[in-house]
């Protein structure tokens, strides 16, 4: 009996010493991310998990439940200036407006890291993003370059007006200035939905012959402009940008080109690293601008693993990814 | 007093009534943007520009049937496109789990229906203006349906069943013989039978109608699963066009579907509209993004313009029924 006693508590004893050890290092790191729709935001929160777990640290979670929502995200930041975490990876629902929100995280002296959208204002421990121009500008080469560096192009645009939309269309047209052999026919708004994507691309394909490449903003436009494509019976090369699951299963089956991937998972990794680093009292990277990596049929093997076994870089890679 | 009683127990209306004449105004509408669009574009007056018209236009009109009613209430769902994404979600995790199409439709119809009658019975039994009721619904069924995919998508569906959405019979693609059948059987519901009737009748005075002996909690019940429903089978045809289901779909689809009954004709207040010109509100909305995608519109002027033929249609609408008043 006092056998078996012993044998019990030896695994207990053991689950307490993990505990203290989790507790002596065991940081929280609220993570803030702008909506539960986009799954971009979804890779960015397993990233921040991933990371937060290889270190010993755990994460909160902080999404508005309306999409993007300002004042939402505002009244969370009240909320965790309260309860105190550790740090904050922080992703501002708009880089002009939270501002006031940053300040009252430097007033509550918690330190925070700026990932994926530059905040306009505030002091941050570090910046890991990636660069939407050279997003746009990459995949459309890439596409452009199939093409043999001619061809019929229509561009569908994302939401009017948001940043990633304005600079990843910026990227596209600099690629079709490049090649003078392309001509654009129409670039025309999508709205980020796949139903408007795929309505455009109807529309588009009633008073355009001969299309034969498409740059889509997002891989859900992307996806639908290839559902009107197929539905028409025709052919042209689509690339999209995002790198979601559906886009590398789409670049799999030979439907998609290819995908831009804004490297969500690794802006979560390195931002929540950098942000226990500092809590840690170790040395951080300043600034870290991705580059971007078009995905195509070449090189989606790494991005066609569940983003739950996908490893972050190390300290060392961090490094060299460094900018600043 | 006595015209708002005499109006709620009139006999069955015609169609070639107050409502016939709004429709006409419409449709006149309709064949004017329809008439610029095909000297400024060649493409738009070929036939398959014309079917692509029909077949967009069709998704926003089987949201935007049932809404019809509630609007005839003087109610309003705004949880209808919440209800879309949400249906399609489930039926499209159905279909992948069980790879039957048909439970999949079940399920939409099923869950789409459900959703309505606890509007119904929020409206009913609560007595929570519809406004709200709905808007908190709206809320609830985002919520469900972001955690349930947790920012994934489900895709890729047997090609049978995308041949709901995507596929021609005699040349038609199959969604334009269900308009022309929805079309058909919410005409006839609204303007020839006794449920329908009531339901008008309760929009324009419930106190009145209750009086009449109508039994205004079930026709609300009713109305309320109608729209529910019909945003079921409206997710049914989203999925198999678009070969993808998503949470974020809801927001895109409601106004839209909202915009299409009020600029067919339906009042706010109710007791006034049909389902044709929410048919003919649905093809206006769909003629204007089709026509500035044919004449390549910037992207910076769609929604201007898509914005000033709501408001205008709206206030066309007004002075032609003060008009014909």
């Amino acid at each position: 009996m006092k056998l078996r006693l012993g044998y019990l508590a030896l695994p207990l004893l053991t689950a307490a010493a993990f505990t203290t050890q989790a507790r002596a290092d065991g940081q929280t790191i609220a993570v803030f991310t702008k909506n539960q729709t986009n799954p971009y935001f979804q890779t960015v929160r397993v990233g921040a998990d991933v990371a937060a777990k290889a270190l010993n640290a755990k994460t909160l979670q902080y999404i508005p439940t309306k999409p993007d929502s300002i004042p939402e995200q505002l009244s969370q930041i009240e909320d965790v200036v309260v309860k105190k975490p550790s740090a904050i990876v922080f992703i501002p629902v708009d880089y002009k407006a939270m501002v006031p929100g940053v300040e009252k995280i430097n007033d509550a002296k918690i330190p925070v890291v700026n990932i994926t959208d530059r905040s306009a204002g505030g002091k941050f421990v570090s910046f890991v993003g990636a660069d939407d121009y050279s997003l746009g500008l990459e995949t459309a080469r890439y596409l452009l370059k199939t093409l043999g560096g001619k061809g019929n192009i229509v561009i569908i645009e994302g939401v009017k007006g948001s940043l990633t939309n304005v600079d990843r269309v910026r990227g596209f047209n600099d690629a079709l200035k490049e090649t003078p052999g392309a001509k654009l026919l129409a670039s025309q708004p999508g709205n980020y939905q796949r139903l408007q994507a795929l309505q455009v691309m109807e529309n588009l394909m009633q008073s355009n012959s001969q299309i034969d490449g498409v740059l889509a903003a997002n891989d859900a436009m992307a996806v639908g402009a290839i559902e009107a494509l197929d539905g028409a019976n025709r052919k042209a090369q689509v690339i999209g940008i995002n790198g979601t699951k559906e886009a590398i299963d789409a670049i799999k089956s030979g439907k998609l080109l290819a995908s831009g991937d804004y490297n969500g998972f690794a802006q979560g990794c390195l931002g929540t690293m950098m942000a226990i680093r500092n809590l840690r009292e170790q040395p951080v990277v300043a600034e870290i601008v991705l580059k971007p990596t078009v995905i195509t049929k070449d090189n989606f093997g790494p991005f066609d693993v569940p983003l739950e076994q996908r490893a972050c870089p190390t300290w060392e890679e961090a490094q060299k990814l460094g900018t600043k | 007093m006595t015209d708002i009683t005499k109006e709620a127990i009139s006999p069955p209306r015609s169609f070639l009534s107050q409502d016939a004449i709004q429709v006409f105004y419409r449709l006149l509408a309709a064949l004017l943007i329809c008439a610029v669009l095909a000297v400024l574009s060649d493409s738009f007056l070929s036939l398959g520009n014309i079917l692509n018209v029909l077949r967009q236009a069709s998704l926003t009109f089987f949201i935007a049937s049932g809404l019809t009613l509630v609007v005839l209430t003087a109610g309003l769902d705004l949880s209808v496109g919440a209800n879309v994404a949400l249906s399609a979600c489930l039926a499209g995790t159905v279909i992948h789990q069980t790879g039957s199409p048909v439970l999949g439709v079940v399920t939409a119809l099923v869950a789409g229906g459900i959703v309505g009658l606890l509007n119904g019975v929020m409206v009913t039994a609560l007595r929570i203006p519809s406004f709200i009721a709905t808007y908190g619904m709206l809320w609830v069924l985002n919520g469900l349906t972001y955690w349930y995919m947790a920012g994934d998508t489900i895709h890729g569906f047997p090609a049978g069943f995308r041949q709901i959405g995507s596929g021609y019979l005699f040349g038609l693609p199959i969604p334009v013989y269900l308009l022309v059948v929805f079309l058909a059987i919410g005409t006839l519901f609204a303007q020839r039978t006794i449920w329908g009737q009531e339901i008008y009748a309760i929009g324009a005075n419930p106190v009145a109608a209750r009086l009449s002996g109508i039994p205004v909690v079930r026709r609300l019940l009713l109305v309320y699963a109608v729209s529910g429903t019909m945003a079921g089978l409206a997710s049914i045809i989203f999925l198999s066009r678009l070969n993808s289901a998503e949470a974020d779909i809801g927001e895109s689809l409601t106004l839209p579907a909202i915009a299409a009954v009020l600029i067919g004709g339906t009042s706010l207040f109710g007791g006034v509209g049909t389902v044709f010109g929410t048919f003919v509100g649905a093809l206006i909305l769909t003629l204007v993004l089709n026509g500035m995608n044919l004449l390549s519109v910037s992207a910076n002027w769609q929604p201007l313009v898509t914005g000033i033929i709501v408001i205008l249609a709206v206030w066309l609408d007004m002075k032609t029924r003060r008009r014909t008043q």
